[in-house]
């Protein structure tokens, strides 16, 4: 079964008097534990797919089902409990905050999610991202690849079963990229859907399945023959 | 951790820009509780002062009457003077219980200004019994004797028994007692017999006021018609002092106020600027916050919590600084102030303490209702595109 279903999604942004047709029709499913790379051009709609996808924005026409529930028309409240529980975001540019340490932004979304810390948990997730020896240091004294397994494990603390990732590797180099596809494989394997948008073919090489979009429609879906599920 | 960690940690990031407008709200703070603690301190004393004259109304000679009475309770020199007749008069008046005359006289000793307050001692300490003396009071007629303040007895080293040379003809007098201190002017003061004051002086028969005390204080509006028929006579009743006082006093509470209110404006519009600022630069991380679950709710918390505790903070340090710096403040006070009283001016009370903090905990709400909507208003993926870092 699947745990996303994207269905003839649309999204019109208005600028002034002109209309921005980011998405023309988009529909896209997605199982438990599946890798999807989003690929194509600047502007051809892959983070507007993303922004709904993870409810921080509203289609304007077309349907986004998770574990079968319809998510777009939601109100607010429960749009932020499906950000809470349901879906977790990496960034290209991190967002940590600089005055707390590794593990305290690990833990960040449990304060908005009023969540008991679960010492456990944490340490579990800082051995995930291979940030255990660093969890007490504090943005500025990581790399931009500690940094980034920093917003991972902050994606992750909620449990979601759904991690969404704009371009997670587009401030790094490839060795620390590599280390970054390298815990998306294992979440992957631990039955986390990942979908990542990314320029980077060597990422979208790892996962199970391309789709490219270009202005603002599927353009092609192919499989990479890395899902051995 | 929680939202008010989080917000605490926030002002953390950026101390200077926090600490500065902490200072902001506690000068503000400060002002008003330094204001508050004065506008009850004063009144407080003067009410005191006046209270300790033990008496209902002076006698002073024709002209303003309220310089008079305020010379008489602060200490100074009238040139004008009443004749020992107007006294006999005023003590033949019915229902007038104790009348005693006031001579006052500035001379120099040792170049600097002193001030002896000539009385007839038998009345004067029925007047003001909480007078206590370390040595002895003098008699009405007793000659070459002087009780003097404590504070003056401190100042220049004077001791019981010591002979003070007194007077325009250097005449010895002897210290016979100190008074106790009373927080008085008299505490300044040589105390002289009036008849010893009038004649070393070259004042016979005159005084400067009668000191009045009533059988019935409900009386005290005929009793002064009475005694302003003696010619030359005017009357000046204590509550009419202590009004006067505090109406001159009004003027300059106006311009405090005043000050108080531009200072409070200005502090304000400093908070929401800081916290707009503030707001702005971190659009993006606000927005990266409601990606991971944080509600508009949360955020516009987020960002009020860090208003209120500058503001509780500032208003905290507000009150302190005020305290410590009391002494300052007065000084400024009693420079920009036609009358002070001897007392302390700034009477700390904890309720107005309590009242400055929690003003500037609600001037903090309402500078950071703004901010705190337009925060929790940002749209995520708007406040993630955004250029502001």
């Amino acid at each position: 079964m699947n745990l996303l279903e994207v269905q003839n999604l649309t999204k019109i942004y208005r600028r002034g008097s002109e209309e921005i047709h980011a998405l023309k029709g988009v529909s896209l499913t997605a199982r438990a534990g599946e890798f999807i790379s989003i690929v194509g051009p600047s502007g051809s709609g892959k983070t507007a797919l993303m922004n709904l996808i993870g409810s921080l924005d509203t289609p304007d026409g077309g349907t986004i089902l998770i574990d079968g529930k319809e998510i777009s028309g939601l109100p607010e409240r429960e749009r932020v409990s499906l950000r809470r529980h349901t879906i977790g975001f990496v960034f290209q540019q991190f967002f940590l905050i600089p005055t707390m340490t590794a593990r305290e932004n690990i833990m960040l979304p449990l304060i908005f999610s009023r969540q008991k810390i679960d010492e456990a948990w944490i340490e579990q997730i800082l051995a995930m991202v291979g940030l255990t020896e660093r969890a007490g240091h504090k943005p500025h004294e990581l790399s931009g690849g500690e940094m980034q397994r920093v917003a991972i494990g902050r994606a992750l603390v909620n449990r979601p079963e759904i991690i969404l990732a704009d371009e997670p590797t587009g401030n790094l180099d490839s060795a620390t990229a590599e280390q970054i596809y390298v815990i998306f494989e294992e979440l992957t394997r631990q039955g986390i859907t990942l979908i990542v948008v990314t320029h980077n073919p060597d990422l979208a090489r790892r996962s199970h399945r391309i789709v490219t979009i270009c202005d603002g429609i599927i353009h092609d879906e192919s499989s990479t023959g890395t899902d051995d599920s | 951790m929680n939202l008010f960690t989080l917000a605490f940690r926030n002002l953390r990031r950026r101390k200077v820009r926090t600490l500065l407008t902490i200072a902001g709200v506690a000068i503000a703070v400060s002002v008003l509780f330094s204001l508050l603690a004065f506008n009850a301190g004063y009144e407080q004393e003067l009410t005191k002062e006046v209270d300790n004259l033990g008496i209902h109304l002076l006698a002073v000679p024709k002209g303003c009457p309220y310089e008079a009475a305020s010379m008489i309770i602060h200490g100074g020199v009238i040139p004008k003077y009443l004749n020992e007749s107007d006294l006999s008069s005023i003590r033949n008046i019915p229902g007038v219980a104790i009348a005693t005359p006031i001579l006052m006289h500035q001379f120099l000793l040792n170049g600097t200004p002193h001030i002896v307050y000539g009385i007839e001692s038998s009345d004067m300490l029925k007047l003001r019994p909480y007078w206590h003396a370390e040595g002895r009071f003098f008699s009405d007629t007793e000659k070459n004797v002087m009780v003097i303040g404590r504070g003056l007895a401190e100042k220049e080293n004077l001791k019981v028994g010591q002979i003070l040379n007194f007077g325009p003809k250097k005449e010895p007098f002897e210290i016979v007692g100190i008074l106790d201190r009373t927080g008085g002017q008299e505490d300044e003061f040589h105390l002289v017999s009036l008849s010893e004051t009038q004649r070393v002086f070259g004042k016979e028969h005159k005084v400067n006021a009668v000191a009045v005390f009533l059988d019935d204080i409900t009386q005290i509006s005929d009793h002064s018609d009475e005694i302003e028929k003696i010619p030359e006579v005017q009357v000046v009743t204590m509550t009419q002092v202590t009004g006067t006082i505090m109406n001159l006093v009004g003027s300059a509470r106006i311009l405090l106020f005043s000050l108080i209110a531009v200072a409070v404006v200005i502090s304000a519009c400093g908070i929401s600027n800081t916290l707009l600022m503030s707001v702005y630069e971190r659009t993006r991380e606000l927005g990266m916050f409601k990606a991971i679950g944080a509600s508009s709710t949360d955020i516009g918390i987020m960002i009020l919590t860090e208003t209120i505790v500058i503001t509780t903070l500032g208003g905290i340090a507000g009150v302190g600084g005020a305290l410590v710096g009391a002494g300052l403040i007065e000084q400024f006070i009693r420079g920009a102030i036609p009358y002070a009283p001897a007392g302390s001016l700034i009477a700390f009370d904890p309720e107005v303490a309590l009242i400055c903090i929690g003003f500037s905990v609600i001037l903090g709400v309402i500078c950071g209702l703004y901010p705190a909507y337009r925060s929790s208003r940002l749209s995520p993926i708007e406040a993630i595109r955004s250029e502001a870092v």
